[in-house]
């Protein structure tokens, strides 16, 4: 079966020469729930630019079920629903309109997009909302309508860059709930955060950047196993000081 | 790869726009009609009234196809440099980047509406001049080929600098230095033969000119210029622009990271 995602040798090099990653390769299994760690600046967020358009590998190659996402983009890009770490919409629009927009680029049709921009609204509990300008929301709406635009063509793949960031307990805990939900249903997500307790709770494979590489990778079980648990893990491979491995899970 | 055009998407983009664009009518519609007023009012009217005439027609005919003009390149320039720019600034054109959109769909997305705005703003002048007794138009055909396509050279203009500009103040450059002055002395107020001799060579190197003379032949049957020339400069340029702001989509210039 063709995975989900696969990368293999990505390279990123910025304009001045800035190495944002460094031969990155990775595979992700249809349905599966991918965590993808690192500190600031490792890496994670160029390689999901790279993923969807946002930034244009160096090298390498990108293949979304198979398809490549940078030779047949239009394709690749039907597949993934992004949700990105920062709210990159037209803050005066509302959440119908940035809804109804998006769901347009991805061609679909006036009934479909009412239909789903319907559903979606309802699902994120957003209806009292759903005619106000984006600036005039609160954090945690604000980050329910950039999920839900990445959920507008119903995509196969999910990529979540820091979903809960911002967001407190109670909605963070419903968008857990909700994501379990996609994930039952098939989706395919790949998901980044600072908070490892999310990934913990939600992901069962698991990969660490640093630096633009890739420095550990399995399933979150065999992580817990030989480190101790995913903080452990994570400060490890990250390089963190000792003491404060030492400190980590106790 | 899929050649086939995503009509929905397109149709999205014009849409999208047109709704910002209704976001702020007094920038973008009611300041081009008031400004074409006071010129009309001024330069055709009061002025005008006491000009004998100019190559055989009324100042305030004469003058008015420069008018239109003057407006339809500042709206085409306007709209398309804002479209790219502010959707670059708030980063919604990530919104674009990563739908199955086509280089091809967002730059003809942005001409769309660049061609709506400087339709709209070209016969809100027209209206304002009729009541004037101005507004004669001699080839209809002529006068919407002109509009288009100088519509289209400073939509693709406009998308180029909207990619470039980094700041606000980026964005007006090409029209405070180039543009304005450009346009004024291109034969807005005057024909060529109006000039003093050693400037006219200024005039015939200057596009311009051959915009403000192809619209003044379709309204008033006036040209200065060998048939044929204008438009073929004019095409000539749309087409070179249009290469250039395609393969800037293309390598990401000021889009992709």
């Amino acid at each position: 079966m063709e995975p989900a995602l696969s990368i293999s040798h990505l390279r990123k090099v910025y304009r001045g020469g800035t190495v944002a990653v460094e031969d990155l390769s990775l595979d992700i299994a249809p349905g599966e729930f991918f965590g993808f760690l690192g500190p600031n600046g490792a890496g994670k967020s160029t390689t999901i630019h790279c993923i969807t358009g946002i930034a244009t590998p160096t090298s390498g190659t990108i293949k979304v079920f198979g398809i490549d996402a940078v030779q047949n983009y239009r394709e690749a890009r039907r597949q993934i629903g992004l949700s990105p770490q920062e709210f990159n919409v037209d803050t005066f629009a509302t959440p119908v309109q940035i809804l109804d927009w998006s769901g347009g680029y991805f061609g679909m049709g006036q009934a479909e997009r009412k239909a789903r921009v319907e559903m979606l609204i309802e699902k994120f509990d957003l209806v009292p909302h759903a005619r106000k300008q984006f600036r005039q929301l609160s954090g945690g709406l604000k980050r329910r309508v950039i999920l839900a635009r990445a959920l507008i063509h119903d995509p196969k793949l999910l990529i979540l860059d820091e979903p809960t960031a911002g967001v407190d307990v109670e909605l963070r805990m419903d968008l857990w709930r909700y994501l379990r939900e996609l994930n039952a249903e098939g989706k395919t997500i790949l998901l980044t955060s600072h908070y490892l307790e999310e990934i913990e709770r939600l992901c069962r494979v698991v990969a660490i950047v640093n630096h633009g590489r890739i420095v550990s990778y399995g399933t979150k079980d065999a992580l817990v196993r030989e480190s101790g648990g995913v903080e452990r893990a994570y400060l490890q491979a990250t390089g963190a000081a000792p003491e404060h491995v030492a400190a980590a899970g106790k | 790869m899929s050649l086939a055009i995503n009509w929905i998407g397109l149709s999205t983009i014009i849409r999208r726009e047109v709704s910002r664009l209704m976001r702020v009518p007094i920038q973008a519609f009611l300041a081009p009609w008031i400004s074409a007023l006071l010129f009309i009012f001024i330069f055709g009217y009061v002025v005008g009234g006491r000009i004998s005439l100019i190559a055989g027609h009324r100042y305030m005919d004469f003058v008015l196809p420069g008018i239109v003009m003057l407006n339809v390149v500042n709206a085409a320039f306007l709209q398309a440099s804002s479209q790219v720019y502010f959707a670059r600034f708030m980063r919604y054109i990530e919104e674009a980047l990563v739908s199955p959109l086509s280089y091809a769909e967002m730059i003809l997305g942005v001409i769309a509406v660049v061609i709506i705005r400087s339709l709209a703003t070209a016969i809100g002048i027209l209206i304002i001049a009729a009541l004037f007794g101005a507004a004669r138009i001699s080839g209809i055909g002529e006068f919407v080929f002109w509009i288009l396509l100088v519509a289209v050279v400073f939509g693709l203009i406009g998308q180029i600098v909207g990619l470039w500009a980094n700041n606000f103040e980026q964005l007006t450059i090409l029209n405070i230095f180039f543009i304005t002055p450009l346009s004024f002395v291109g034969g807005v107020f005057n024909t060529v033969s109006m000039l003093p001799a050693w400037l006219r060579w200024m005039a015939w190197g200057n596009p311009f000119f051959y915009f403000i003379n192809g619209l003044r032949h379709s309204m008033i049957g006036f040209t200065e210029a060998p048939e044929g020339l204008g438009a073929a400069v004019t095409m000539t340029l749309a087409c070179v622009l249009g290469v250039v702001v395609w393969r800037l989509y293309k390598v990401g210039y000021g889009l992709r990271e």
